[in-house]
C-alpha cells in the first residue's frame, strides 16, 4: 500500500477495524503484520506496543474476572488474590508501559499541586487516562465537572458550601412527614416549656391541627400527599438499585455498607426527580450515577469519601446537564432529543466510514436506534465491565468539546472497530453484536474515537 | 413510620348503611400499615372493604357481629409499641378507666384500643393509653342516641406515637392531633 498517497491515511484506518477484529476473535497479531502495516504502526506508539497488545488484552480479562468489585490496583481495599494477578500482568508489559504510566502519574500530580489548575492541561492528561487506587481520579473529575473551582485555595470554602447546601436539600425535600410533624411539635413544646415525662394521668390533650396537616389528607400543598406521591417514585428507583452492578460487592447483596451505598444512591436520585420534575426518574439514572458514586467513595481522602452522597450529587447534576433531554420522551423527536443524537451518530459514521454506514442503514437496516440507544443514554455504562468504564469516562471529561462530542465518537469507534464483522453479518448478526458488544482493548477504542474525521455537515460549530 | 387505622362500631347493616362518603374519600389503600377494628362490623362486607385498604387487618368480637370467629383480644407489636384490641362490651362498667387498666395489666400492653361507647376518647391512666375510637358511622349505641362519627389513625416512630382523630361533627371533618412518648422506665404491673 503506497504511503503517499492521499486517501492513505483513510486506508490506513480502514485496516484497523480488521486487525482489531482479529484481536477480539483472540488470535495473535504477529500474522497480521505486514511489513508496510507495521510501518504505518510507528506514527501511533512504538513498535514494543504491539507485542504487549495480548499482555494488555489479558490484563483487562483479568480485571473483568474479578467479582469483589475492587476495581483499582492497590489503595484500599486489596484482597490477596488480586494483587498476585495484578503482578502476573505487570509482568507483561514493557517497560515502557511502566515508565509511560509513572510519567503520567508525576504529571498528573504536578498539574493537581499548582495553585491554579489548567484545566486544558487537564483534560489532556485525562484523556489518555486516569491512576486507579489513589484519589486522583475523584479529584479530576470534579474539577472537569466544575464541581471543583479551578484555584486551589478555594476548594475547602466551595466544598463546604455545597455540601452544606446539599444537607438543607435533604433536609426540605427528603424529610418524612412524621419527621418533620415531630420537630415542630418539639419546637413547640419547647416554646411552652411543657415536659412530657411528668404529665399525670388523664386525658390526653387534644390540638386543633388544619386540614393539610394529617396523613390522610389529599390536599395538594399537603406535606404527607407528597411523601404518599413519592413513595412511588422511590419503589422504582428502589428496584433498579437492586440491580445495579450485581456483581460489584460495594451496590449489591445486604451487607452493611452496600445498604449505604444503595440508600445514598437512592437520596440523589429522589432529589434529582424532585428537583426536575419534567423529568422525574428514568431508568438508567442509577446506572449513570453509579460510576461517579463509586469513585467518590473510593476516594482515599477520608473527608471526601464520607460526603460522597453530596459531591455525587453535585456532579451526577452536571453531568447529566446536557443530555438530560435524552430522557425526556416528549423531546424524543425534537432538535435536542434522543433520535437527534442518534442521527447525529449516524452522520458522524458516514463521515468516516461510508461503507459501513451504507451496508448498516441500507443492507442490514440496522438503525441506530436499535442499538446505541442505550448506549448513548447511559453513556456506556451497560457495554463495558467496570474498570473500562471508568477509563472511558476519564476520555469523555477530558474532551474539551464536550462530554457527547467524545461519546459519539466513541460509539462510532466502536462501530469502525467491528467493522469487519458487521459487513459479513446480516440484520439479526449485526444486532446480537451490537447489542451484546464484544470485549476490546480500550486503549485501543478511544485511539481510534480520538482520530475520527468530525461530521462537518452537523450543525455543531466545530472551532 | 408506620401509620395504624384504628376504627370500630359501624354496626353495618343494622344501624347504618355505610361509613360517612367523607371519611371513606379519605380511606385509599396504599397509605396505612395495619387496620385495628374494635368491632361491630357487623356483617363480611365491610371486613372486605377493610381489607382493600390495607392486607394486614386486626379484628376483636364486638356481641353483634355475624362473624363468630373474630378473638375477644388481640396483642400485635408495631414499631416499639405493644398494641391491644378488645371490644369492651366485656368490661364492666363500661368504659370504666379502671376497668379497662386492669384489661391493660392483663393482655400487657402499652396502648389499648377499646370501643363500644361510640364516643371518642383518649385516656392516660396508670402507665398506659386507652384509646377509644369512637364509632366510625356514627351509629347509636346502647348508651346514647348522639354520636359522632369518628375514627384513629396512629403514626407510630419508634418511641412517639402521633395520634390523629377525624370526627365528623356537622357535616365537616375536624381533625385533632394527640402525641405522646413512651417512656423508657416500663409500666407498673
Amino acid at each position: 500500500m503506497p504511503r503517499d498517497r492521499t486517501k492513505s491515511h483513510d486506508r490506513q484506518r480502514k485496516n484497523f477495524p480488521d486487525r482489531l477484529g482479529s484481536l477480539v476473535l483472540g488470535s495473535g497479531l504477529e500474522e497480521t503484520f505486514g511489513s508496510d502495516i507495521g510501518k504505518e504502526l510507528d506514527t501511533f506508539q512504538p513498535h514494543g506496543f504491539g507485542s504487549d497488545r495480548e499482555g494488555l488484552g489479558d490484563w483487562e480479562d483479568e480485571g473483568d474476572r474479578d467479582v469483589d468489585g475492587v476495581v483499582g490496583d492497590g489503595g484500599e481495599g486489596c484482597l490477596g488474590n488480586r494483587e498476585v494477578i495484578g503482578t502476573s500482568g505487570s509482568d507483561r508489559v514493557s517497560v515502557l508501559e511502566v515508565i509511560a504510566a509513572d510519567e503520567k502519574r508525576s504529571d498528573l500530580e504536578y498539574e493537581l499541586s499548582q495553585e491554579e489548575i489548567n484545566l486544558e492541561k487537564l483534560q489532556r492528561i485525562a484523556s489518555k487516562g486516569l491512576p486507579d487506587g489513589d484519589g486522583s481520579r475523584a479529584r479530576v473529575w470534579k474539577l472537569l465537572l466544575g464541581y471543583l473551582p479551578p484555584s486551589r485555595n478555594l476548594w475547602d470554602k466551595e466544598l463546604a458550601e455545597n455540601r452544606q447546601k446539599y444537607a438543607k436539600l435533604k433536609e426540605e425535600l427528603l424529610i418524612s412527614p412524621s419527621e418533620s410533624a415531630r420537630r415542630r411539635i418539639e419546637g413547640f413544646r419547647s416554646f411552652e416549656q411543657e415536659s412530657d415525662s411528668g404529665e399525670s394521668d388523664g386525658p390526653l390533650q387534644r390540638r386543633e391541627i388544619s386540614q393539610e396537616d394529617h396523613p390522610l389528607s389529599l390536599g395538594k400543598a399537603s406535606v404527607w400527599h407528597q411523601f404518599f406521591q413519592n413513595t412511588e417514585i422511590m419503589d422504582q428507583i428502589d428496584r433498579d438499585l437492586q440491580r445495579t452492578h450485581p456483581d460489584m460487592k460495594f451496590f449489591s447483596g445486604e451487607t452493611p455498607t452496600s445498604r449505604k451505598h444503595r440508600a445514598a444512591m437512592r437520596n440523589i436520585l429522589l432529589l434529582f426527580a424532585k428537583l426536575n420534575p419534567a423529568i422525574r426518574y428514568v431508568q438508567g439514572m442509577n446506572e449513570v450515577l453509579a460510576p461517579l458514586y463509586y469513585v467518590f467513595s473510593t476516594d482515599i481522602n477520608e473527608q471526601n469519601a464520607a460526603n460522597a452522597e453530596a459531591d455525587s450529587f453535585a456532579c451526577f447534576v452536571r453531568l447529566l446537564s446536557d443530555s438530560v433531554d435524552h430522557f425526556c420522551q416528549q423531546l424524543d423527536n425534537s432538535a435536542v432529543g434522543i433520535l437527534s443524537t442518534l442521527s447525529r451518530l449516524s452522520e458522524l459514521l458516514r463521515a468516516n466510514d461510508e461503507e459501513l454506514w451504507r451496508h448498516l442503514e441500507f443492507t442490514t437496516k440496522v438503525k441506530p436506534q436499535f442499538y446505541a440507544f442505550r448506549w448513548i443514554t447511559l453513556l456506556l455504562t451497560q457495554e463495558f465491565d467496570f474498570k473500562s468504564i471508568l477509563r472511558i469516562w476519564d476520555s469523555f471529561l477530558g474532551n474539551p468539546f464536550g462530554v457527547q462530542d467524545m461519546l459519539l465518537r466513541v460509539c462510532c469507534a466502536m462501530l469502525l472497530c467491528v467493522k469487519s464483522q458487521l459487513l459479513s453479518g446480516d440484520f439479526i448478526a449485526n444486532l446480537k453484536l451490537l447489542q451484546h458488544y464484544p470485549e476490546i482493548n480500550i486503549e485501543h477504542l478511544l485511539h481510534v474515537a480520538m482520530d475520527l474525521t468530525p461530521d462537518t455537515s452537523s450543525y455543531r460549530v466545530w472551532l | 413510620m408506620v401509620l395504624v387505622l384504628a376504627l370500630g362500631d359501624m354496626h353495618i347493616p343494622h344501624r347504618a348503611p355505610d361509613l360517612p362518603a367523607k371519611f371513606k374519600s379519605m380511606l385509599v389503600p396504599g397509605k396505612i400499615q395495619h387496620i385495628i377494628c374494635t368491632g361491630n362490623l357487623c356483617f363480611k362486607e365491610v371486613h372486605d372493604y377493610l381489607k382493600t385498604l390495607c392486607p394486614d387487618l386486626h379484628i376483636s368480637r364486638g356481641e353483634y357481629d355475624e362473624e363468630t370467629r373474630y378473638p375477644e383480644t388481640k396483642t400485635l407489636t408495631i414499631g416499639q409499641f405493644k398494641l391491644g384490641v378488645c371490644h369492651g362490651h366485656q368490661v364492666i362498667p363500661w368504659g370504666d378507666l379502671d376497668s379497662l387498666a386492669m384489661l391493660q395489666r392483663q393482655l400487657d400492653v402499652d396502648i389499648l384500643v377499646t370501643g363500644h361507647t361510640h364516643q371518642f376518647t383518649a385516656y392516660k391512666h396508670e402507665g398506659g393509653v386507652v384509646i377509644n375510637p369512637g364509632s366510625a358511622t356514627g351509629a347509636y349505641s346502647s348508651i346514647t342516641y348522639d354520636v359522632n362519627p369518628s375514627f384513629v389513625l396512629m403514626d407510630i416512630d419508634g418511641f412517639r406515637v402521633v395520634v390523629y382523630v377525624y370526627e365528623l361533627i356537622d357535616g365537616e371533618v375536624k381533625v385533632d392531633k394527640i402525641d405522646f412518648k413512651k417512656t423508657t422506665t416500663t409500666n407498673a404491673h
